[in-house]
């Protein structure tokens, strides 16, 4: 259990750090589907099989996709750029940012006792009981993420094509 | 056998930690959005962890990480189409260059 936490964790965070170092924007992407992939090979870890399930799906599956066209969409993929290319401005005060406030964290996390406990028992997870409750006890919140999908699909079709309906 | 729920809690931190550097340091818009989809996966990971160590009997945990997926999908759908707005009307996808409500 223990070396299987550490390969996978290892596969993670290099899918992580290779996704936002990269140059090329593609390379990023693929970069992103093994960190993706490591996530769900935490959720197998963790007895969520569902969400191992969902995870690959959904992100591995639509996202990355989505992404990638995104991609092909806005630029050419060249990947020979520069670092000055790379980087936005002032990248040192969001890098110094970014660094403090995992600091902050890992602080915190070391400091709180409960943290360091095991698993008092067995995990049980079924898909028939996430099923099961989504429409008896969370049927109020699954509802309304039912409208904030339809309405994040209308909006994203109408950002998407504001300038075609504005030139007709 | 198991692995202690620290371990998780820093590697979720630390994952956190790797999408907001690279959400605050690169300059295309599109690995902004690749990079806060990391931050994204960091927060339902420290969630299916709690549920795991904490709650496992009940499915409360779960359901929260049911929700937040929907909502980091209906966030990267609405990200990725207003960059492709934007680039449509600067031809390009830099966040250094959209600074046109800029004082």
């Amino acid at each position: 259990m223990q070396i299987a936490f550490w390969i996978i964790s290892v596969v993670t965070v290099l899918g992580a750090v290779l996704a936002v170092t990269l140059r090329n924007l593609v390379h990023c992407v693929l970069a992103l589907i093994l960190f993706f992939i490591g996530i769900a090979g935490h959720y197998f870890l963790l007895r969520a099989d569902f969400f191992a399930a969902v995870q690959i799906l959904i992100y591995v599956g639509a996202v990355a996709v989505l992404i990638l066209f995104a991609i092909m969409l806005t630029r050419n993929v060249t990947g020979t750029e520069g670092p000055r290319e790379v980087l936005g401005g002032k990248w040192w005060a969001g890098a110094s940012t970014a660094a403090i406030i995992a600091g902050l964290l890992f602080v915190v996390i070391r400091r709180d006792q409960l943290a360091s406990m095991l698993p008092a028992g067995e995990a049980k997870s079924s898909v028939a009981e996430i099923g099961k409750l989504l429409v008896a006890d969370w049927v109020v919140p699954f509802e309304a993420m039912a409208v904030l999908l339809t309405a994040a699909l209308i909006g994203a079709v109408v950002i998407a094509l504001e300038e075609v309906m504005k030139r007709r | 056998m198991n692995v202690p729920l620290n371990y998780y809690l820093f590697l979720a931190a630390l994952l956190f930690a790797i999408g907001l550097c690279g959400a605050l340091t690169r300059k295309n818009a599109i690995i902004v959005l690749v990079a806060i989809e990391i931050m994204f996966n960091a927060g339902i990971l420290n969630l299916i962890a709690f549920w795991h160590y904490k709650t496992f009997g009940t499915m409360t945990g779960q359901m929260f990480a049911i929700f937040a997926i929907a909502i980091a999908a209906a966030e990267s759908t609405i990200g990725l189409a207003l960059v492709i707005a934007v680039y449509r009307h600067y031809k390009s996808v830099d966040v250094d260059e959209m600074k046109s409500l800029k004082g």
